[in-house]
């Protein structure tokens, strides 16, 4: 499914995040980077209508996302959030299950056929044999397979991803991001996340925006926008980019 | 193989509970200061049925079963389950096992009405309606200062909840103040928490209440799972938390109220008895608010029990819930500190 912004704006008291025209293509990984404020988040969270958005904004497949019910929109998009406590202690299985609320009649609770579709999605991200353990019990990196298998279970064909791999090891941050790449390929899925690290954004993504104090600076095919010029104006301080075995690496 | 071990247990445990009032609630018809043999108990129920079958049953057995133990046994089960099952919901909806009704003022919100309504009113009106009136204004005043926001910590809630108690508790004393002596004693009484003064009357308006709010409650009680997550989360799984919030706060308040009008306060019920459930069976309030439900008629009927069988003048049981349920608050406050202040 395509997304497709038209004169977006959303503020704080001291943030104003404002986005002319922005598309993003069915099936595409594009990763969303920029320094610490630039409104990365922000602009995901009007994307998944988590933040209140107004009419005419924001369309996907020209369906006007503001006009949605709350769970004809979750059917659409999916959000994951970072890593986070929860007060109560979850059985992952029950976690997960919570992604099949937009599926679920208002009176009522998840069928069998909503618990295989949860048991499916933890399969999928690799935690088959987690669904008895509780969250609370797991790694920092088990916590976003869980989150993501939560959003698998919506069924969503977007997806946004919100700083997936922050605070995870270089291992879990491939892991992450392979199950990412995975989800588009056999999913077929439209993925935004948000990214910090640069060298992983453009390896694993097919479109990416640049965002600078809530506009965006940059946006295109990753390969074509990642050049030096750019990335030195959006994050004001020196880099280089040196490619190596066909990938980019950033020196700064 | 643990795992199935665990679950076998889970379901003994299930039943368990489930079962657990309707047993205690046989039990308890036998007790109480007038003796009547467990025999007799079961004939002179079925001497109202052919009174000509059961001729040495004498009258006032009849009076004791169906006037007295009756009424106070099924008031005290609908209590149970109203105070706990409000407790579990509200602890899901603010995101904070800590939270209750107490805390959130409907206690005393719905203290002041129902006392508003009795002395100015009447004890033929029903106190229930002016209990419900207050008890949302106060839980509306709770969440107001308090800030509706996501980041309403527990400690504001706790001060905002003590301010906006204290406020009614002024209230209600100046209530008290325009009570003739008569109607104060009773009030005084009442407010302790006590389910002796309980009578088909008051059955009949508070049962049927508290049955719809518990069904409501009951019904939606997966979606607390979702509500439990942040509001950001609850919203982006496709749960509409707004009407959410109000549909629980509204059913929490209603049985809260319709309890509180009947019975005074019998605070932290709504504290003990979601605690004890998700200790046993984990966090997923599928299982918490139907068993909830159960444990906390259960807690009542066991709590009422002790009360009449400890001392012939019958220590109110809500002094009784609330020296077992501030202790264990204190308790869990302390090994949450780290986590929501």
């Amino acid at each position: 499914m395509s997304i497709r912004i038209e004169d977006l704006t959303f503020g704080y008291k001291n943030f104003l995040l404002r986005v002319d025209k922005l598309g993003f293509l069915s099936g595409r990984i594009t990763s969303i980077v920029g320094p610490n404020g630039a409104g990365k988040t922000t602009l995901l969270k009007c994307i998944g209508a988590i933040l209140p958005i107004k009419k005419g904004m924001l369309f996907i497949d020209g369906k006007d996302i503001a006009l949605l019910k709350s769970h004809e929109r979750a059917r659409l998009i999916s959000y994951v959030p970072q890593e986070h406590g929860s007060a109560f202690n979850y059985l992952v299985l029950d976690f997960v299950l919570m992604g099949r609320a937009a599926y679920v009649p208002l009176f009522s609770v998840p069928s069998k056929e909503d618990v295989h579709i949860a048991e499916e999605a933890l399969e999928f991200v690799g935690l088959g044999n987690f669904a008895e353990r509780t969250y609370a019990e797991l790694s920092s990196g088990e916590r976003r397979l869980v989150l993501i298998a939560r959003a698998l279970a919506q069924q969503s064909d977007i997806l946004l991803l919100d700083e997936p791999t922050t605070f995870l090891d270089p291992k879990h941050e491939r892991g992450i991001l392979d199950l990412v790449r995975k989800l588009a390929l056999e999913k077929e899925k439209t993925i935004l996340f948000t990214l910090h690290n640069l060298e992983m954004a453009i390896q694993y993504s097919d479109d990416m925006v640049f965002m600078k104090g809530g506009e965006v600076a940059a946006s295109g095919k990753a390969a074509e926008v990642f050049q030096e010029p750019l990335l030195e104006a959006v994050y004001e301080m020196e880099m280089k980019v040196i490619e190596w075995n066909g990938r980019k690496i950033v020196l700064r | 193989m643990t795992g199935s071990r665990r679950n076998n247990k889970k379901r003994f445990l299930h039943v368990f509970l489930l079962v657990l009032p309707l047993l205690l609630f046989v039990i308890s018809l036998g007790i109480g200061s007038y003796q009547v043999s467990p025999r007799d108990l079961v004939r002179t129920f079925f001497s109202t049925i052919s009174p000509s079958s059961y001729p040495d049953i004498p009258p006032v057995y009849r009076d004791v079963l169906f006037r007295i133990r009756l009424p106070r046994l099924l008031l005290a089960m609908a209590v149970g389950a109203a105070l706990s099952v409000a407790g579990a919901s509200l602890q899901a909806l603010f995101k904070n096992p800590l939270v209750n009704e107490y805390i959130l003022g409907i206690s005393s919100g719905s203290a002041f009405g129902a006392a508003l309504s009795l002395v100015f009113l009447g004890r033929s009106f029903p106190p229930q309606a002016a209990a419900f009136l207050f008890a949302i204004l106060a839980v509306l005043a709770v969440l107001l200062v308090a800030g509706r926001g996501e980041s309403t910590s527990l400690i504001s809630l706790l001060l905002t909840g003590v301010i906006v108690s204290a406020f009614f508790s002024a209230l209600l004393s100046l209530v008290e103040f325009f009570a003739s002596p008569y109607v104060l004693q009773a009030l005084f009484f009442w407010l302790m928490g006590s389910l002796s003064l309980a009578g088909w009357k008051d059955l009949a308006i508070s049962l049927p209440l508290v049955g719809v709010g518990l069904a409501i409650l009951l019904l939606y009680r997966w979606r607390m799972n979702v509500l439990s997550m942040s509001d950001e989360e609850a919203k982006a799984l496709g749960v509409n938390v707004r009407r959410g919030k109000i549909l629980v706060i509204f059913m929490a308040t209603l049985v809260t109220a319709s309890s509180t009008a009947v019975v005074g306060i019998i605070g932290w019920v709504g504290l003990i008895v979601p605690h004890l459930v998700r200790l046993m069976m984990g966090a997923d309030n599928r299982l918490v608010i139907p068993l909830s439900a159960a444990t906390g008629a259960s807690f009542l009927l066991v709590a009422d029990g002790i009360t009449r069988v400890v001392s012939p003048l019958e220590i109110p049981i809500g002094i009784f819930t609330s020296i077992i349920g501030i202790p264990l608050f204190i308790v869990l406050l302390k090994k949450a500190k780290r986590v929501w202040l």
